[in-house]
Order: structure tokens, then C-alpha cells, then sequence
């Protein structure tokens, strides 16, 4: 039999009301307010532990609270974790949110909790863990824990998950394709399509805008004859034997090549191993990629303190954002590193 | 890639052809390249052409470091 | 412009003495469709075979596909690529239904090129596993670009070409077993009937990417990058006027088949005179620079108010860069007052969270979107391989490689393959064949 665990906050955990919410995290053996019921209705596993935790605890010493509670689970053994429900409650779903995402990070397991649609807790974190669309309040327990049971049993019998929208979760901006148990060609639904926007009819785009985010802006250098400049670029210039390997597409690794000693980059040095555009014009003079020669001409000036030794590459075409994000990370700690005050990024 | 460098607090300008991607991933200093293939150099054109327009583009992106704006922005370039 | 195509369902397609077809079977003399094939002397090497649904062949480098015609009316089937230029969508051309010439490398194969599975879990990720195809497998001697990633593929494509026009001839002389009719009216002489109805545009952006001349696709044997987007009788694209290139990420790839067929624009015929006016095809392009990109966006806009259009589809072939080009044009489009919807794929990335097209605009609010091109894809081996398996890892295909720190290389010692959706032959199938779509997990 695989094992589970349940978070609870004060009030479901049997501790008490608001006046309990400072409660530090304990975890029991056994079963706990819901964890019955979750117990019950799980087929596939049964749960060996109820964690408890204030929700003000959760909210006001987040880092304390997470911490204690990793501690807890490190010797235990557990499949599937579980918290909540949290219907409506906003502290909880946070708290749910925050103790979720903790442990899918650190064991690797799959988190499972349920929320109400207007719980902040589900635009919070509906993208790290599977939050079910729960009910107003408590009186929906039964139905809601069910909920979560069935799909955690599916989840541990290895069985195929369906779409967010089938299985009840709140899409986790993950879109993966499915083919159409109707079968009908995108030349049908492209049509149909266009005919309901034409008439005014409701219609649901196969692809909706995401909304964007962003990233505060960096405050800008403040003597630029004293900085240090790095060139990074994403249109795959490497030494011709491309040393690092990058790939052509999408690309999972990159490259750091040392310029110390050079004025421009080379043809015949230097190539670009992307593969999404004609590369005879790189090839020929890199600089149109990685303008080296350029910035040297501006460190001779003084406008510049100086160029930055190295340059960083890799390719951008079919890289994930995920692994894009982590080249970034890893880039960024060799700039801080050199002391480098500003980047030009130059992409394809 | 940008925004993680951003994040991690260094001031950085994106020179890119398409705008419109730059500003959709999320760049908040952009400098107009002209091409995806060659961004800083058309090989159509004489070398020095080529150098003047690489030399200028690169120079409005080191200015472009230093500026303090609020919102995204796109700089304008003459060559 | 009318157009009338008489279709020949193939049941069988076996060797024999002559090229012919009866009662279903087609009948190929392989010595002298070979000599056809090696009329060019860059075919240093030529076989074919015949593989069904349900074969277990895996097909891999595949270049294109084409479906075997002749032009009954006279002509070469494709004007100013495998003979003269005369109109194409004008009179009779006669098909072989349910089957299709495949290019296949016999060694090499690149960026472009694509892997079809005719049987197994395989086969559901290509059009032409249900197909049965003639597959001409050859080499050539183009060794400048035998290691490049980047192949024009211009020997074998054209070969392929004209062994279909080839085959095809065999039904010159037949009676078809059906007629369809394909005829519009021109635009501003429309029966009042028809004219009332929502006025819509079909525009296509095939793909032009690369400036160097033998990639693109062609519009009767023009380079589609060296263009502004144009207006096009919808039976021109039917019947031969456009040809598929060698330059993209296969799975989004239009081969040459998918124009000869194009579903969107036959359901678009369908609609035609019921609930909508199908005014034409915008034939616009894919370009590497925003100001290309903005200035096709704009002709496309300008062309299709100009004639009238209340609608518009615009389909994409391609993903990364080129989804500046569709979402630019979709957005002029709407600001242009043309209600528009997309036909397209998406990049989402192997764990599907990246977003999904490089430019977004809350303006493109209708998309119908057929597959992830970086899907991860493993196949167990399969009985017979046709080509080079080792292509698929060794020479660069878009969803292949030689080694990964996490899963190896593409190709396994026993055969089994693991790839992105990418490299499976114009899988996306953006065309209209997909009965894929995107879901959100």
C-alpha cells in the first residue's frame, strides 16, 4: 500500500479557531479531522500522518513553518502529499499553496489540494500544484475531499491524466497536445470558427493569451566609462568546433568563450551553429551577431571601462522557457563573478 | 533568458529584430537590429556601412544601459 | 476559373509490366520509372518500394510527399517548376487518390527532413501512414551539402516530382471514378445570393525563410521570399501552383501533397454559396526581418478590405520567428476590421510550459492550434527501416539528436527512437488534416 500525508490549518486540524492561529506546525500519526475522510476515500493509499499548522503561523513565518514541516516529512516515507481543502479561506490556500509547492520541490512527489475558484491561493499557485475547483465552504468537505482522493488514486495507479479542464483542476500553463476523441480536422473547426465570429457567436480559441509577466527594470549604470560591459547571444556563435556542443535547436546548453586577447571575432574562428536561419552572413563575420570589434572601439574611447573577457551563447530557437531560465541562472553567477556592471544581449 | 538577468539585478538592453518578440518575452530595454540572420551588418552592403551601422546600434544599447526608464522601451536608431 | 478533379481510388499499387491502372490497381513498371527518376544525373542511386498501412516501416530521412497527377488538359502539373509555365486551376487534372509519392533519403538527411511510422504507435503522428505510398529512395551526388544541416534536397525533390507525374500519367486517358468541381465566380460578379453572404479570405503563409535561393516553397517556380503577398485563385494552389521547400521544422512543414490537397481550402469550397463567400487565397510568406514581416502584414490587410473580406483565416507554416509574421498579420487584419482567425502549432516545449507562440496579441482571440512541435516522442523498433535510421540523430533532423546529458541519443542501439514531434513528417498537419489540438494540464 503507497502512503499519503494531509496539511490541515488550526481550525480543520481540530487545534482550534482564530484564536489558535499562531499554532506552530506539529505532525501526528494517524488520522485527523479530514484525513478520515481522505483516508476513506482514497483507494490506493492510505494516509499515515496529519501535519497541523496555524494559518496566521503559515503567513506571518512562512520560512519557520516550511522549514519545521520539510523536517518532519524527512524520514517519512510518502507517495502523494495532500492540503486542505481550503474552500473559500484565503490564509489557508495560501498556506496549502505555499507547503505544497515546498514539498513537490524538495521530495519530488505529486501535491494535490482543492480551492475555491476565488481563493487567492489558486492564481497563486495553480501552476505548481493540482488545485481542484472546490466548494464555497466547508459544507462541500465531502465532495471535495472525494474529489481529491479520486484523482490522487489516478495519479498513483499510473494512469493517464487527462486535460485540467476533464480532470477538474485549475490549468497549471502547461499545454501538451491531445488528439480530439471527436476527430474532427482543424479545417472543420477553423471554419466553424470563423463563421461564429463572424456572426457574433460565442467561440473558445484553441490557444488563449496567456497574460504577460514581468520583471521589474534593473536601475541603470551609473558611470559607463567605468563599467564592464558583457555581450551574451542566443544566435549560436561558438568556436567552429563548438566546443560546449550547444545545440542547434533547442538548445540546453551554452558556452562561455574567452575574448580577452581579440579585437574582432574571426570567420573561420567563429561560427553560428543555429539552425534557424541562413547562416552564411555569421559565418563569414561573427561581429554581425557578437559585435566585439564595436565594443572595443567604444572601451578605446573610454566610453567603456572595458569589455567583459568572455561572451556567453547559446541558441533560442525551440529552447524551453524553463531551460532558457535556467542558462540565464547559471549565466548570471559567472557575471556577478567578473563584477560585470551591464549586458548587451543580442538575439536571432 | 533576459529577465533572468534582469532579475538577478544587471542592468541589460536586447538588441533584436523583432520587437514585438522582445517586447512579449518581457525585455524592458530594446535596440532595433536589422535583421535575424545578420542583426548587426547587412552583407549586401560595403563593410564600412556595415561598421557604421554596428558601431552606432551598439553605442545607442550602451547609452540605452545607463538610462533610467519606467516602462518598456524601445530606442531609436538613425543607421 | 474552374477546375475539375477526376479522382482514381487506389486500392493496390504492385509492379508489373506496364504502368497502368485498373479496377483500383495501379500497376508500376519500376525500370522505367526508375529511368525517369535517374533523367537527372545528380540521382546516383534509386530504388522503390511499396509500403502500406499497417507495414512495419519506419520511413526516415523523408524529404516530401506528392500525390501522382497529370494534367489532362495539357501541361506540366506543376507550371514553372517541372515544365512551363501555363495557368494551373483551369480544366481537368486527374489524381490517384489514397496514395502518395514519399521521398526518402537513402542515407542523408537534414533539418528538414522528417520521419513517417506507416504502423504502431507510431503512425498517429503522420497524414501519410494512411496512405499507401511509393517510396523512391535515393541518393545523390550534391555532396556540398551531403554534411550541411541545412539540405535543398533539390535532386531527390525533383525527382519525386516527376516520377509522380509519371505514375500519374497512366490515368490520362481514363474515366474518372468521380469529378469534383472546384469553380468560383469572380469576385464583383457574384449573385446576390452569394454576395450577401460574410465575404471571408483564405490567407496562407507558406514558408520563405531563407534568402538563399532552393529552400523556400514556390509559387509557380518563384521563390516565395522574393514576393509581397498577392492574390490567388484557391484552384491555382489545388492544382500545382504552389510547391512545398526544404527548409522547416518538419512536423509544420506543407509538403507538396498537403497543397495538392489543402483541406481548409476544400471546406472553405464546401462553405461556399451556404453560410459564407469565399472570396480567394492571400498567398503572403514568412520573412526573417520585422520590417518584411510588417510590410507582408500590411499588403495582406490592404488586399483583403480592398476585396471586401469581413473574414479572414490566416494558416502558418512554421513556429519560432515566423509567429511574428502570423500574429502581425492576424493584428492587421483585425485593425483593418477583417475578423480573423489563426490556423497554427505551437512550441510549448518538452514539458509544455513555454509559451506558445514567440509573439502573442490579445487582437488574435480566435486560434485553432494543431500540436506541440517539441512534444517528446518515443517509439519502440520497428521490422524494416527505409532510408537511414541513424539520420535521425546523426544529421541534425529538427527533433533528433546525437547525444542528450538526460536521454541519449535519439537512435537506440535496438532501434527504438526517442524524438520531439518536430521531426515527424509534416506532422502538425496545420493544413487542416489535424484532428490534434492543444490542452491546457
Amino acid at each position: 500500500m503507497k502512503k499519503a500525508i494531509l496539511y490541515l490549518n488550526q481550525f480543520f486540524g481540530q487545534i482550534g479557531g482564530e484564536d489558535k492561529a499562531d499554532f506552530a506546525p506539529v505532525i501526528e500519526e494517524g488520522l485527523i479531522g479530514p484525513a478520515a475522510e481522505l483516508n476513506k476515500k482514497l483507494e490506493n493509499a492510505e494516509v499515515t500522518h496529519t501535519i497541523i499548522c496555524g494559518d496566521n503561523f503559515m503567513g506571518s513565518k512562512q520560512d519557520e513553518a516550511v522549514e519545521t514541516i520539510l523536517n518532519f516529512l524527512e524520514d517519512k516515507e510518502f507517495d502523494i502529499f495532500f492540503a486542505g481543502p481550503a474552500f473559500q479561506a484565503g490564509r489557508y490556500g495560501n498556506a496549502c499553496g505555499v507547503i505544497c509547492k515546498a514539498v513537490k520541490e524538495k521530495f519530488g512527489v505529486p501535491v494535490v489540494s482543492s480551492m475555491h475558484i476565488e481563493n487567492p491561493g489558486v492564481e497563486m499557485f495553480r501552476k505548481d500544484v493540482y488545485i481542484f475547483q472546490g466548494g464555497h465552504s466547508a459544507a462541500k468537505m465531502r465532495k471535495d475531499v472525494k474529489t481529491m482522493a479520486t484523482f490522487g488514486d489516478k495519479i498513483l495507479s499510473g494512469e493517464k491524466l487527462l486535460p485540467a479542464e476533464e480532470e477538474g483542476y485549475f490549468p497549471r500553463g502547461i499545454r501538451h497536445q491531445v488528439w480530439l476523441e471527436s476527430k474532427k480536422p482543424a479545417s472543420d473547426r477553423v471554419v466553424e470558427m470563423l463563421v461564429k465570429k463572424l456572426n457574433g457567436e460565442e467561440f473558445e480559441t484553441e490557444l488563449p493569451i496567456p497574460k504577460a509577466d514581468r520583471v521589474p527594470i534593473a536601475s541603470p549604470v551609473k558611470d559607463l566609462s567605468k563599467a564592464t560591459i558583457a555581450i551574451v547571444n542566443t544566435g549560436g556563435i561558438v568556436p567552429v568546433d563548438n566546443p560546449d556542443r550547444i545545440q542547434s535547436a533547442s538548445a540546453t546548453r551554452w558556452g562561455k568563450y574567452d575574448v580577452s586577447n581579440m579585437e574582432r571575432l574571426k570567420g573561420g574562428e567563429f561560427k553560428t551553429i543555429h539552425a534557424g536561419f541562413d547562416p552564411a552572413a555569421a559565418d563569414a563575420n561573427p561581429n554581425v551577431i557578437v559585435p566585439l570589434d564595436a565594443l572595443r572601439a567604444y572601451e578605446k574611447e573610454g566610453k567603456i571601462g572595458k569589455v567583459h573577457e568572455y561572451f556567453y551563447t547559446t541558441v533560442g530557437t525551440g529552447t524551453t522557457q524553463a531551460e532558457a531560465a535556467r542558462m540565464g541562472k547559471e549565466i548570471v553567477e559567472h557575471l556577478k563573478e567578473a563584477n560585470v556592471d551591464g549586458v548587451i544581449m543580442v538575439s536571432t | 533568458m533576459v529577465k533572468e538577468i534582469e532579475r538577478a539585478g544587471f542592468p541589460i538592453v536586447q538588441m533584436a529584430n523583432l520587437v514585438p518578440v522582445a517586447k512579449t518575452v518581457g525585455s524592458n530595454k530594446i535596440v532595433p537590429t536589422i535583421s535575424i540572420p545578420y542583426p548587426l551588418g547587412d552583407p549586401n552592403t560595403p563593410e564600412e556601412q556595415q561598421w557604421k551601422l554596428r558601431y552606432h546600434r551598439v553605442g545607442v544599447a550602451l547609452d540605452a544601459l545607463t538610462m533610467d526608464v519606467q516602462e518598456q522601451t524601445v530606442f531609436d536608431v538613425k543607421f | 476559373m474552374k477546375l475539375e478533379l477526376g479522382n482514381f481510388y487506389v486500392k493496390d499499387i504492385v509492379f508489373g509490366d506496364e504502368t497502368s491502372f485498373n479496377n483500383g490497381i495501379l500497376t508500376i513498371n519500376k525500370e522505367e520509372a526508375l529511368s525517369v527518376v535517374k533523367e537527372d544525373e545528380h540521382i546516383t542511386e534509386a530504388d522503390l518500394v511499396i509500403v502500406n498501412p499497417g507495414d512495419k516501416v519506419r520511413l526516415v530521412p523523408v524529404k516530401e510527399a506528392i500525390e501522382p497527377r497529370c494534367r489532362v488538359s495539357g501541361g506540366a502539373v506543376f507550371p514553372g517548376v517541372t515544365g512551363k509555365l501555363i495557368q494551373a486551376g483551369n480544366g481537368r487534372t486527374h489524381a490517384l487518390k489514397d496514395c502518395s509519392v514519399l521521398v526518402v533519403g537513402k542515407h542523408w538527411g537534414g533539418f528538414q527532413d522528417g520521419l513517417i511510422d506507416m504502423s504502431g504507435e507510431g503512425a498517429k503522428y503522420t497524414y501519410f501512414s494512411q496512405l499507401k505510398n511509393i517510396v523512391l529512395v535515393a541518393d545523390t551526388d550534391e555532396d556540398f551539402e551531403k554534411r550541411e544541416q541545412q539540405k535543398k534536397n533539390h535532386a531527390l525533390r525533383w525527382a519525386g516530382m516527376r516520377l509522380s507525374e509519371y505514375i500519374g500519367n497512366c490515368v490520362k486517358d481514363l474515366e474518372p471514378e468521380e469529378v469534383e468541381t472546384y469553380e468560383l465566380e469572380p469576385v464583383i460578379k457574384r449573385s446576390e445570393e452569394v454576395a450577401k453572404l460574410p465575404s471571408v479570405v483564405l490567407v496562407m503563409q507558406p514558408q520563405s525563410q531563407m534568402e538563399e535561393s532552393g529552400y523556400n516553397d514556390l509559387a509557380y517556380g518563384w521563390d516565395c521570399n522574393h514576393m509581397v503577398p498577392t492574390f490567388m485563385h484557391p484552384n491555382e494552389v489545388l492544382d500545382g501552383a504552389m510547391i512545398s521547400g526544404s527548409f522547416m521544422p518538419c512536423s509544420s512543414k506543407w509538403s507538396t501533397y498537403d497543397f495538392q490537397n489543402f483541406p481548409t481550402i476544400k471546406r472553405l469550397f464546401k462553405e461556399h454559396g451556404k453560410t459564407l463567400n469565399f472570396l480567394g487565397v492571400i498567398m503572403s510568406n514568412l520573412n526573417v526581418a520585422l520590417e518584411q514581416k510588417e510590410r507582408s502584414a500590411q499588403f495582406v490587410a490592404q488586399i483583403a478590405k480592398s476585396l471586401g473580406a469581413d473574414g479572414a483565416i490566416v494558416a502558418e507554416e512554421g513556429y519560432g520567428n515566423p509567429d511574428a509574421d502570423f500574429i502581425a498579420c492576424i493584428v492587421a487584419l483585425e485593425d483593418a476590421g477583417v475578423k480573423t482567425v489563426g490556423l497554427t502549432n505551437e512550441c510549448t516545449g518538452r514539458d509544455g510550459a513555454s509559451q506558445p507562440l514567440v509573439t502573442l496579441d490579445e487582437k488574435a482571440n480566435a486560434i485553432v492550434s494543431c500540436g506541440n512541435v517539441s512534444e517528446l516522442i518515443k517509439l519502440p523498433p520497428m521490422e524494416t527501416v527505409i532510408g537511414e535510421l541513424q539520420s535521425l540523430a546523426r544529421d541534425g533532423l529538427s527533433g533528433g539528436w546525437e547525444d542528450d546529458e538526460i536521454l541519449g541519443p535519439s537512435v537506440k542501439e535496438d532501434g527504438t527512437i526517442i524524438m520531439e514531434n518536430n521531426a515527424m513528417f509534416c506532422g502538425d498537419q496545420v493544413v487542416g488534416w489535424s484532428t490534434k489540438t492543444m490542452k491546457e494540464f
